[in-house]
């Protein structure tokens, strides 16, 4: 049977429908797919290639038309365009494929860059690159070592704080890569950024702000290139 | 010729006059391994009908597959004319991404055969080996080969092919021409140059007249190839045969009675043989008679192709053999391949291996008389004269010239190349055939297993146990056998001098070693001291290389090529071994192709990585021109000297070194991202400002979008931003830096970080010792940097520097214009003497800087660092509360109270210190006490952190920002025919040329020219192959350039909108980088998920 035989049920194509309530009233207007989350993060400039047309409905998929006095009383405007728009930037909507798509894969993205630039080899101190990260993301079987960039603290303690403070701070610290303890406690140490803000308070107030912190380097990666050799 | 034994060639290596260290060269596809075959077939290692198909000396698979020969492999042979000869043969590559294999080749080998196509005459790479080989002193003999394609394809009479062959032969003398004039005109230069500055006062205008003296002076008559010289073969591999004028004249002069000298003198050339006077006449050309050449040699030839390949005439064809007195085996005779039987026919009437084998032993020298020239070129590093050398190490000269086997005499070996060996091939692993004994002990071993076994089936069920037993001791079978497969290398190399033995210790002197910089008398005896680039070992083995197989020796007399095994420890590419300490390590080889198609590896399976990284050790240590690096970005680059080298890099990683899938991909390329001053005009050159903005689409959301709240940005550029506690305010403005400034700072990093140390110990109260060098450094760079920085608005600007950016070094500068706020300069390490007016600290004035330093190191446009960029503090109010001023107070406790100097700041909180007040309390610890105010926002100094960072970007942004790409200058050689097609190349990928000039004394043009990296992938590789190899580039990295289109522009003026239409879809290349990184980083990228909303499919999914 390849003659066409009409239904009853019509659906709309290529068609995403916005909704909004207001005033009581429910307004629908009808755009293009793929199109609305453009116009919302300001890629897509022309309103014309969003809309379909430059009405405001009730239903769309009925045709039933908003009234003029409706719309004024909830928009404040009989200007069709200036109420498409309020509704295109406020409303509901149906995601479609492609926009929720883009939205995973970017997230996705953005998920695989934290994590590469964070972290590091804990052999080589050196980054993964993205698409390594990506990889394993995607294959979870697979496992590489991975360890959360540690960032190089100094700080330099008075010398009667200094060894209650020390062992306080010691589950804190990952490696200590310098200390010295003449007239003050004077320490460079390896620590897991999320210690920072524990380390932070403990001096500051086990000193009563005589210790002095400060961050040599927020992630301690090696520098330059390597030749292997 | 039987099998050559080796006792044999271990009695020949002792005599080093008899001994030919020699390589065979040629462009791609000339015939090299071909002819490499045939010379092997001469030994019986291979059989004589096997040569030229096989391809002995093409040990890899890939080799095999692709028909090019890709390392370079040595063979010892053994040849016999009246004396015993040695020839250590070294087949290379032509391709050339392999040159740097022909380099590891022509060091070791004192004379060079260079194959040419009889058809395809000189080729490009034909023209570099001749180089290679002149470059290293080394002298070449010539084969040309292919001859009987000339017949057989090109259908040539005798006539034609001679007049052919001599047009070949011109071709490569004038190659060898132009190197040896390019040589001596450089050498006049250089005489020039000295006698200029040795009398100024002398007139230049003498020198004009005698320009071409230094040409006339100089002989070079023995440079060039002629047959009568002895030094060229016309050969035809494939089928076989091979000759020079030499063997004819031999054979004519007793059958004619012509004195084989004058035949030898006249067989090549213009001469006719006058068959009534009997004698041979000038002239042949003008008198239209066959020269010499063809009518005795060629014809004979050709006839014979004539009588067993074209017609295939039997009787001719035995009438033939039974005159020239050869026997041919009827099997051959009747072979149905016309080519068998030439083969079998020209292999014993002209075989090549004896023609190209004789002159090789007659023409060539013997390591012994290896010339003082070359000797000194090879000691003298670099741009050091050998005389400049210590005296211990000029004294070594002469044991080079002896070129002695004595015991006394120093071990001096070159290893040019290390190169990758399985296990299983070495000697010591090898199998050998089985004693008897052995047979019968195995037996009896797998009598027992197979006993075992029974036994073990039949307690199956019961004795579930024992196997769980036996299972470590399979796994621990397992890890052994992998030890097995680890790759060994072996180290290709020559002595030089003396005798290197089995077991002795040697010292390993890498290629940057000075022998000048050695302690007073030490021998390979004593224990080391720890000088750089040596190292003491022993000998672990040594091996005969017969191509693909080793022969273990115990020891290696002077004068011969062998392979070392257990260097790896020692050795990374190349090395210098002698007993002498003073020896000097060898001038590095001239590599023709310097590696420069980058692509990033990965493993498939990232678990993997350290397999990886392992095995790009061992390739980096394989492979002469490959390189190995982890960048920064944490990518390991593999750098290669073209595609097809990259291919070879790729499988050998995969299944030598590795044994992992891996991917290769673009590696990331590096932008920098900086503001520049408004420009004057816009995209279409008009001016700017008179025109009147059209009123357009792309405006309409901008404005809104740009800033949030909080957020306070004038006219001027000036950008106030407040802490989300309201605590403080700064004002920041983003100012272009002149280019020269930009430059300084990066120029001198060092300096700048040990500044940057200095006030950090400052700041403690401790103080730095720098030295007086250094401090005159700093000086000096202060005031480059105030003569950069002129004018009105940078009037005092380098004494308010306030910290240099990202990572507190980098090209980018904050500038401190806080009225009334006099910190402490960078510069304090340059007053310390003058103990400056009390300058001082504010509370978190490290965070402003920490602020400063994150925005610097990642911008706005695509989170890359900044560079040239100058932010200017303007402002930075406080207004700290009540709470803080006293929780501050009670910090003072123990210090004395100062008066508020600082007038701008009514809260009266902010403590002023004495930088030089050597207190143990700092305001820096009053700062970290102010933050402690908790309240929702978290610390303050954090918030003013992000606060300044944020001022700091939109400042950035309020400018014109642009993009900067990294360029690499590219000189590129190239010839004059190929120069249009070079410059196609280079515009399509954006370059532009800075400069071209004629090479002197060469027809070789020199182009220089910059190129963005991002474009640089398969750069190399597409002038190559537009140029059919013609042009080869080098790239090196050079600066950051800013790209000057903007990458926010959109056509805004009538103007603009006639020439790029409403949406300015031509391509805007600074967007395109700038989404191009951030699609890579996961960032947002301005991108409409659907470019047409009309366009897309209507129907919905399920219908």
């Amino acid at each position: 049977m390849s003659i066409f035989t009409p239904t009853n049920q019509i659906r709309l194509t290529n068609v995403a429908v916005v909704r909004m309530k207001k005033a009581g009233k429910r307004f629908e207007i009808a755009c293009y797919k793929n199109k609305v989350m453009s116009w919302r993060s300001g890629a897509e400039k022309d309103l014309d290639e969003v809309l379909q047309t430059h009405t405001v409905f009730v239903n769309v998929s009925k045709g039933q038309v908003a009234k003029r006095d409706d719309l004024s009383s909830a928009f404040g405007t009989e200007d069709l365009t200036e109420a498409c728009t309020q509704i295109l930037a406020k409303g509901e909507l149906q995601v479609s494929d492609r926009e929720r798509q883009s939205q995973l894969e970017h997230m996705f993205r953005d998920i695989a860059t934290i994590v590469a630039e964070k972290c590091v080899n804990p052999e080589t101190k050196r980054p993964y690159t993205v698409i390594l990260i990506e990889r394993v993301i995607k294959q979870l079987q697979q496992s590489i070592q991975i360890q959360r960039a540690h960032m190089r603290l100094r700080f330099v303690l008075p010398a009667r704080d200094g060894k209650r403070l020390k062992e306080k701070l010691r589950p804190l610290i990952k490696t200590v890569e310098n200390e010295d303890f003449t007239e003050q406690l004077e320490m460079v140490c390896l620590i897991d950024p999320g210690c920072f803000r524990d380390i932070d308070e403990l001096i500051r107030c086990e000193t009563k702000g005589k210790g002095t912190l400060e961050v040599l380097s927020l992630k301690d990666v090696e520098e330059g290139d390597e030749k292997l050799e | 010729m039987g099998h050559t034994s080796l006792e044999k060639i271990i009695a020949l290596q002792k005599k080093t006059p008899h001994i030919r260290n020699l390589c065979i060269l040629a462009h791609v596809d000339h015939g090299k391994t071909t002819l490499a075959d045939c010379l092997v077939a001469s030994n019986g290692i291979i059989s004589s009908r096997l040569a030229g198909k096989l391809r002995y000396l093409d040990s890899r698979e890939d080799e095999q597959i692709r028909g090019i020969t890709m390392k370079s492999s040595a063979i010892s042979l053994h040849y016999t004319t009246g004396n015993e000869y040695l020839i250590n043969l070294i087949d290379s590559p032509g391709h050339v991404d392999f040159s740097s294999e022909v380099s590891t080749a022509v060091r070791l080998c004192d004379g060079a055969i260079v194959v040419v196509d009889a058809v395809e005459g000189v080729c490009p790479q034909t023209q570099v080996v001749l180089r290679q080989a002149w470059l290293e002193n080394i002298r070449p003999v010539l084969v040309i080969n292919k001859i009987d394609r000339l017949i057989v394809e090109l259908k040539l009479t005798s006539q034609e092919a001679y007049t052919h062959l001599q047009k070949i032969l011109e071709q490569v003398n004038a190659v060898t021409g132009s190197l040896f004039t390019s040589k001596v005109l450089e050498e006049r230069a250089e005489k020039d140059a000295e006698a200029q500055s040795s009398c100024t006062e002398n007139g230049s205008g003498d020198q004009v007249y005698d320009w071409s003296a230094g040409l006339e002076e100089t002989d070079d008559s023995d440079l060039y190839f002629s047959p009568d010289r002895g030094n060229v073969v016309f050969a035809s591999a494939i089928d076989g045969w091979g000759f020079s004028i030499h063997q004819f004249a031999e054979m004519y002069s007793q059958k004619m009675g012509i004195r084989s000298s004058v035949l030898l003198k006249t067989l090549w050339g213009d001469f006719y043989l006058n068959a009534k006077a009997k004698k041979i006449m000038k002239g042949a050309q003008s008198k239209g008679k066959k020269p010499l050449f063809v009518q005795l040699v060629l014809d004979n030839i050709w006839s014979m192709y004539d009588a067993v390949v074209t017609r295939r005439d039997k009787e001719k064809v035995e009438k033939m053999v039974t005159s020239l007195g050869l026997k041919v085996m009827s099997r051959d005779l009747r072979h149905s391949d016309p080519k068998v039987l030439l083969s079998a026919i020209c292999s014993q009437w002209l075989p090549v291996s004896q023609a190209v084998l004789s002159m090789v032993c007659e023409k060539l020298p013997s390591p012994a008389e290896i010339s003082a020239e070359r000797v000194e070129k090879l000691m003298s590093v670099g741009a050091r004269r050998f005389d400049s050398l210590p005296e211990q190490t000029q004294e070594l000269k002469k044991a080079f010239l002896d070129c002695s086997a004595d015991e006394t005499a120093p071990v001096i070996v070159f290893v040019s190349k290390m190169f990758a060996v399985d296990s299983k091939a070495l000697p010591q692993n090898k199998q050998r055939p089985l004693t008897q004994e052995e047979i019968a002990q195995r037996r009896e071993q797998a009598r027992q297993r197979h006993a075992e076994r029974q036994a073990a089936n039949q307690s199956a069920e019961t004795l579930k146990g024992t196997e769980l037993n036996m299972l470590p001791t399979a796994l621990s079978v397992k890890t052994a056998v992998e030890e097995d497969n680890k790759e060994h290398f072996v180290a290709f190399a020559r002595v030089y001098s003396g005798v290197l033995r089995k077991g002795q210790k040697v010292f390993v002197l890498g290629p940057k070693y000075d022998p000048s910089l050695l302690p007073e008398g030490c021998s390979a005896a004593d224990v080391l001291p720890s000088v750089p680039h040596m190292a003491c070992c022993t000998v672990d083995s040594l091996y005969l290389l017969m191509g693909r197989e080793l022969e273990e020796l115990d020891e290696v007399p002077t004068g011969n090529v062998l392979g070392i095994g257990g260097m790896e420890e020692f050795i990374l590419k190349s090395a210098t071994i002698s007993t002498s300490p003073s020896c000097p390590p060898f001038t590095p080889l001239n590599f023709e192709a310097t590696p420069i198609v980058r692509v990033a590896v990965e493993p498939k399976h990232p678990s993997e990585m350290p397999k990886l990284v392992r095995g790009m050790r061992l390739l980096n240590q394989a492979d002469p021109c490959a390189e190995v690096l982890i960048q920064e970005t944490g990518e390991h680059v593999l750098v290669t000297a073209g595609e097809v080298h990259l291919q070879r890099c790729l499988d050998d990683l995969r299944e030598r070194f590795a044994k992992i899938e891996i991917s290769a991909s673009k590696p990331i390329i590096p932008f920098r991202e900086t503001v520049i001053r408004p420009p004057k005009v816009d995209m279409v050159n008009e001016d700017m400002g008179k025109q009147q903005k059209v009123a357009v689409i792309h405006q309409v959301k901008e404005e809104q979008t740009k800033y949030p709240e909080g957020v306070q940005v004038d006219s001027t550029g000036l950008v106030t931003l407040t802490t989300p506690n309201k605590m403080a305010t700064v004002g920041v403005r983003a100012i272009p830096l002149p280019e020269e400034v930009t430059r300084l700072l990066e120029d001198n990093v060092e300096l700048i970080r040990t500044m940057e140390q200095f006030s950090l110990f400052a700041w403690e109260d401790k103080t730095l010792d720098i030295n007086q060098k250094i401090l005159e450094n700093i000086q000096e760079f202060k005031v480059k940097l105030e003569s950069n920085l002129q004018g009105r608005k940078w009037r005092g600007a380098v004494e308010r520097i306030w910290a240099f950016g990202p990572r507190r070094c980098g090209p980018n500068i904050l500038l401190n214009s806080v009225e009334g706020y006099r910190r402490p300069s960078v510069w304090q390490c340059l007053e310390r003497e003058k103990e400056t007016e009390k300058a001082e600290i504010r509370d978190f004035d490290n965070s402003i800087a920490s602020g400063f330093q994150l925005a610097t190191l990642s911008g706005p446009m695509c989170e890359e660092p900044l560079m040239g960029v100058c932010f200017s503090v303007e402002t930075w109010d406080m207004k700290l509360s009540a709470p803080l001023a006293q929780q501050d107070s009670i910090d003072e406790d123990s210090q004395t109270a100062e008066p508020n100097i600082d007038n701008q700041n009514e809260s009266s909180d902010t403590h002023e210190t004495n930088a030089s007040s050597a207190s143990s309390n700092r305001s820096r610890s009053g700062a970290e006490a102010a933050g402690s105010s908790v309240d929702c926002y978290g610390p303050f100094s954090g918030q003013l952190i992000a606060a300044m960072k944020e001022a700091c970007r939109y400042a950035f942004q309020a400018k014109p920002q642009r993009l900067m790409a990294a360029m690499y200058t590219c000189e590129i050689m190239a010839t004059a025919e190929v120069l249009g097609r070079v410059y196609a190349v280079l515009s399509k990928r954006e370059g532009r040329v800075l400069q071209e000039e004629m090479k002197e004394g060469t027809d070789m043009f020199i182009i220089k020219a910059v190129l963005p990296v991002a474009e640089s992938f398969g750069f190399a590789d597409e002038i190559r192959k537009r140029t059919s190899g013609l042009a080869s580039p080098q790239l090196v990295f050079s600066h950051w350039e800013v790209i000057s289109s903007d990458p926010f522009w959109v056509p805004t003026t009538e103007e603009e909108y006639l020439h790029f239409g409403e949406k300015a879809d031509s391509s805007n290349q600074a967007l395109k980088y700038m989404n191009a990184v951030r699609r890579r980083k996961g960032l947002y990228v301005e991108e409409k998920i659907v470019e047409h909303a009309e366009k897309q499919r209507t129907l919905s999914k399920n219908k």
